[in-house]
């Protein structure tokens, strides 16, 4: 019984820590901004419940176009994605593990190279190629994080498909290309659109290639930070809370795909 | 035989795409970054860049980012170990608790960054609030670069807290339940089984955690420069500030990139040394 007390306590204490920070968040963006920002202290409490912070900051293209560069780009970064991953996944699925293990080791390891260092040589070389400043170009830097995740997903969701499936499709004709559109990628369709919705997440979050490669008419989060640093708050906090929605939606629906598994997967091997 | 190798050949054809990819947007950016740090643009291999840099504060920049990487993972490796052992049990509410855990993997870096800034501004923040209301306090939280750099680190770990839990809870749910039971027996205490059996059960586990957030500790970018500017520098925003003021001249950028991959590679040999791998 006394332990069960103290896993409860446990829970209660973690439950706060983990929820403070959003709730701030909501105080924030609902409450009227004298209780919030022009506060010395500001209180804890929604004490003067308004929509008038989020009509304020979402009127006008403020909003919209970092908005829409945001849509664009995540939208594009989804579909480069999986056009890579997809043939990747089934490709290494398909291959000895001896072979497939390395080429996984190869792609997680360009995940733990820092943004900061790849972006600077590509912003240098992207000017030169006339994709400094645009979606393309901010997609095709962004890829470089969704990847490794989409091919481990695309690898095992082949890998649990039964190869008599393919190899019936095999003996009836069907060429490769007729067997990856006919049989295997119907069935591979759930893990295909898991990920292609995290790469198109991973992407609406990311900020370091978009902050070096678009920095002057970019994407929500660059833009978030240019009006928390410049005092735009209201506007910041605003964008903040509209902007996370869609995250955090997705990241419930996806909860699945997010399990330490699969984002240990290369190596637990 | 040979239709196998007809198969082979058709994976590694599929599989091509994707690692020239990679090969082109992540290893030869890095290994442009290197080779452009060393040279000078009028004559060959220099070392001005490495020279210059120095006076720019790198030995604080790379103290502080050591500091924040250290404080971070220690952070997350205790509030994870509690997270997986409670929810390695069966109680009631222990969906909603391991839901409400996951929260922070939704928000995004940028917006747990913008919150905290506002929880620990020093007049109107809300972590003074509590502290005022409860012990008559104002903490002065950017004071000293110890305190910036505490707030980073606390921020930081709220945010990544969930991943390592979830791979420790996927760690502690394979440790046989029969080591338990025979520890019991022998007379050792809840304390005393987490020393002898969960811990070195999970070592593989946390050195997983260990390589992938300490990686990313090393590269800790947007969190710092939205909590904190450059008031201490870390080695990314020192970078940044670099670049963004010498740009499009980035050779002193580089020379800064290069010693954050030095320093990332060096960690992850030293980690892969101490899991036993």
């Amino acid at each position: 019984m006394k332990r069960n007390i103290l896993v409860y306590i446990g829970v209660i204490i973690l439950g706060i820590y983990f929820l403070f920070p959003l709730y701030i968040l909501v105080l924030l963006a609902f409450n009227s901004p004298k209780y919030t920002i022009l506060k010395l202290y500001p209180s804890l409490l929604l004490q003067a419940p308004t929509l008038n912070n989020l009509i304020t900051a979402l009127q006008g293209t403020a909003f919209i176009d970092p908005f829409i560069k945001s849509l664009e780009t995540a939208t594009l970064v989804g579909l480069i994605t999986i056009a890579l991953a997809v043939p990747a996944g089934y490709g290494l699925s398909r291959i000895p593990r001896a072979i497939a293990y390395p080429i996984l080791v190869l792609l997680l390891v360009t995940n733990m190279m820092p943004g900061i260092v790849i972006g600077i040589p590509i912003a240098v070389d992207f000017i030169k190629l006339g994709l400094y400043e645009t979606v393309e170009g901010l997609a095709l830097a962004q890829t470089l994080i969704t990847l490794p995740l989409a091919s481990f997903i695309m690898q095992g969701t082949f890998s649990a498909i039964p190869s008599d499936l393919e190899n019936q499709a095999r003996i009836d004709g069907a060429n490769l290309f007729h067997r990856l559109f006919s049989v295997l990628i119907p069935l591979a369709a759930p893990g295909i659109v898991a990920a292609f919705l995290i790469s198109w997440m991973f992407s609406w979050d990311e900020f370091t290639y978009a902050i070096l490669l678009m920095p002057f008419h970019s994407t929500l989060p660059v833009t978030i930070y240019i009006d928390v640093t410049r005092g735009n708050l209201l506007a910041g906090i605003a964008f903040s809370l509209v902007f996370t929605i869609p995250v955090i939606v997705l990241s419930f629906a996806l909860q699945k795909y997010l399990k330490g598994e699969y984002l240990a997967g290369g190596l637990k091997g | 035989m040979g239709d196998k190798n007809v198969k082979l050949n058709t994976s590694f054809f599929l599989i091509l795409p994707a690692v020239i990819y990679v090969l082109a947007f992540a290893f030869y950016p890095t290994i442009e970054a290197i080779y452009l740090s060393f040279k000078n643009p009028h004559s060959g291999f220099s070392l001005v860049y490495y020279n210059e840099i120095f006076s720019f504060d790198v030995t604080g920049a790379i103290i502080n980012t050591i500091i924040v990487t250290v404080g971070a993972l220690a952070l997350q490796l205790i509030i994870a170990l509690i997270v997986a052992s409670i929810l390695s049990r069966e109680f009631f509410g222990k969906r909603a608790l391991s839901t409400i855990v996951l929260i922070p993997m939704g928000i995004a870096t940028v917006v747990a960054a913008v919150t905290f800034k506002f929880i620990f501004e020093t007049s109107g923040g809300y972590a003074n609030t509590i502290l005022h209301t409860l012990f008559g306090l104002n903490v002065n939280w950017y004071q000293n670069s110890l305190m910036s750099l505490f707030t980073v680190i606390l921020s930081d770990s709220w945010k990544n807290t969930p991943i390592v839990a979830l791979i420790l809870l996927s760690g502690m749910s394979a440790i046989p339940k029969e080591l338990y039971y025979a520890a019991a027996i022998d007379g050792a205490g809840p304390i005393r089984r987490f020393f002898y059996v969960t811990l070195p059960n999970l070592r593989r586990f946390i050195g997983i955690s260990l390589i992938l957030r300490g990686v990313q500790e090393f590269n800790i970018f947007a969190l710092p420069l939205i909590l904190i500017g450059d008031h201490p520098p870390l080695l990314t925003t020192l970078i940044y500030n670099l670049y963004q003021t010498t740009f499009p001249e980035v050779g002193l950028a580089l020379a800064g990139a290069t010693i954050l991959v030095a320093f990332i590679l060096v960690f992850i040999g030293i980690v892969l040394i101490l899991s036993g791998r």
